[in-house]
């Protein structure tokens, strides 16, 4: 009974903590009408979808579209030379990799608000702000690329050195015990760790912000930034395009939650 | 030749693994490294819109070091930052460790529900800022009218407007995002503290508070370092949170460091500025994540 009884509190804190999703697709299904009550409806009395209105009134379609063009290209980038580095990194012993390992750490955690001036000074020398997608996208995987080696290096540890080794008796080279032998082991981890870069590059925001100066180009997080400063009484159209925007990321999310909770838990601390 | 060459040296073990770890630290030096050494050497430059095409700047010395300490807006800055430091990492700890507490036990479903958690960390931290912005709204907020049903306050608290209260409300948003992160980490640092120290103690008549002071908090004393640690370096990355909510004002009443640096670079364009607040602020990540990554590794060795 007790065990029941926690249950019902586990299930009423998770409710509270998640109020402000809830909160953000009931605004989203109030009318202009409605939405500006005293006291607020907590449940909407005449909900309406206006999804597909608000969609159409601000070219969603547009935005989504180039924070998925970004998102891809920062994934792309982080899993083809993070999961190999990963791979030497959770093999090699001694100083050089070492210093590799806590470069990629200390690499990591730069802020990209603070990173954002000198790559904008050196990317306009460049010319690659002619190309801001682009721009988003090499700055951006520079700070996925060390949280995914950090948690795919802990993926690689986990599987038995001794299968390599076996493998290079049985006559494969480095490269094919790698492609053939190891990479298929550390598959789910190796996933698992790209959906969460790939979750993350999505809802990018500070470079996207600062290297993209034309309208068209713009990801969703800064088109509705701007939508946020500019325009901040259609609460109900702001709710929508929110709602719509990270629908997937929470789809995702559901269906791999034990995954995501066990890949995080088991390189963050490592 | 070199081509032959190059293969060789794929498939030899040293090289190829070498080459692994090159490609990706080449990549890091380029886009994270070389730009770190040019925020401090932009740092004692003088950098601003007309300079900006130039690899040849003026070299300015301290100036721009002298000049940030004496702008009227430095102190209150600098307070708003270790304000909202050190309050978020409080209860994001605080409010972390309870519930990482309370999973712990064992009922049908735990680790299903704690999981759910993770939907706050998961979502864009500045669609996260526009639905707070909407909860505080001063009028028609629900945070305004539950504070009111609960009997807490009377009137309407402009949160985001009044600037007595506009850091406070991005500390709260912070707090939100910060602690699923928090309390999967010290469910993780509770797992692996064995069961049978709690039953010895059990036995000796110790009851649950006193287990927790002698045995808990002490076992977890590694975690939460670690932990405080990372939660410093993800606390001065918030950007979006600002962005989105407040962006630093009223007169810069919730303006922090991170948020500043940008301000000065990207919209009143004093660039050297941008970069030497960017400066100081990296020093002070890397020598967090330094002692973190040092305590971390001292951990694994015993």
């Amino acid at each position: 009974m007790k065990r029941y009884l926690l249950l019902a509190l586990a299930i009423l804190f998770a409710a509270i903590y998640l109020f402000p999703v809830y909160w953000m697709y009931a605004t989203a299904l109030k009318t202009s009408g409605t939405i500006f009550k005293y006291p607020p409806e907590l449940w909407p009395s005449e909900p309406l979808v206006q999804v597909s209105r608000v969609f159409a009134e601000h070219d969603i379609g547009r935005y989504l579209w180039n924070s998925l063009l970004v998102a891809s290209g920062i994934t792309a980038i982080t899993m083809v030379l993070g999961t190999g580095a990963a791979y030497a990194l959770a093999n090699a012993r001694g100083t050089k990799a070492n210093i590799a390992l806590f470069l990629v750490i200390v690499l990591q955690v730069l802020p990209p608000s603070l990173m954002v001036t000198p790559l904008f000074v050196a990317f306009n020398h460049a010319g690659l702000l002619d190309y801001p997608r682009t721009a988003v996208v090499l700055a951006t995987a520079a700070k996925t690329l060390a949280f995914y080696i950090v948690l795919c290096r802990a993926t690689f540890t986990q599987v038995p050195r001794e299968l390599k080794d076996a493998a290079l008796v049985d006559g494969n080279s480095h490269l094919g015990a790698f492609f053939l032998i190891i990479l298929p082991l550390a598959r789910n981890g190796i996933l698992i760790t790209s959906v969460l870069v790939f979750l993350q590059s999505f809802g990018e925001y500070v470079y996207s912000r600062s290297f993209i100066a034309t309208r068209e180009l713009q990801t969703a997080t800064v088109n509705l930034a701007t939508y946020l400063s500019a325009n901040s009484a259609d609460w109900v159209g702001l709710m929508n395009y929110a709602g719509i925007y990270v629908a997937p990321i929470l789809i995702v999310f559901i269906l791999l939650q034990r995954q995501i909770v066990t890949g995080l838990t088991s390189g963050a601390l490592k | 030749m070199f081509q032959s060459g190059f293969v060789k040296l794929l498939r030899d073990g040293k090289g190829f693994e070498g080459t692994l770890i090159a490609a990706a630290v080449l990549y890091l030096v380029v886009f994270a490294a070389f730009p770190l050494v040019y925020t401090v050497v932009m740092s004692f430059q003088e950098v601003d819109m007309f300079t900006l095409g130039t690899l040849v700047r003026p070299f300015a010395g301290l100036e721009n070091y002298t000049d940030l300490f004496h702008r009227p807006e430095f102190t209150p800055i600098v307070w708003n930052t270790v304000i909202f430091v050190t309050l978020s990492i409080a209860f994001q700890l605080v409010i972390g460790f309870g519930l990482a507490l309370f999973f712990q036990q064992d009922f049908p479903g735990s680790t299903y529900v704690r999981g759910l958690f993770l939907a706050g960390w998961i979502l864009p931290a500045l669609v996260v800022g526009a639905v707070w912005r909407w909860i505080f709204a001063g009028d028609f907020g629900v945070l305004n009218y539950a504070l009111q049903s609960l009997g807490l306050i009377d009137g309407q608290i402009y949160w985001l407007s009044n600037p007595a209260y506009a850091l406070y409300s991005v500390i709260i948003a912070n707090i939100w995002l910060g602690v699923p992160f928090n309390m999967i980490l010290l469910s993780v640092g509770l797992a692996g503290i064995p069961g049978d120290v709690y039953e010895a103690a059990e036995m000796d008549g110790a009851n649950a508070f006193q287990r927790f002071l002698t045995i808990t908090l002490p076992m977890m004393g590694p975690t939460l370092g670690a932990v405080i640690a990372l939660g410093v370096i993800f606390t001065l990355q918030q950007f979006d949170l600002v962005a989105a909510l407040t962006q630093g004002g009223p007169a810069n009443a919730s303006n922090v460091a991170q948020y500043w640096s940008w301000q000065m670079s990207f919209q009143t364009y004093e660039i050297s500025g941008g970069a030497t607040v960017a400066t100081m602020m990296i020093a002070l990540v890397i020598v967090v994540a330094v002692i973190y990554v040092r305590s971390v590794q001292r951990e694994h060795t015993f």
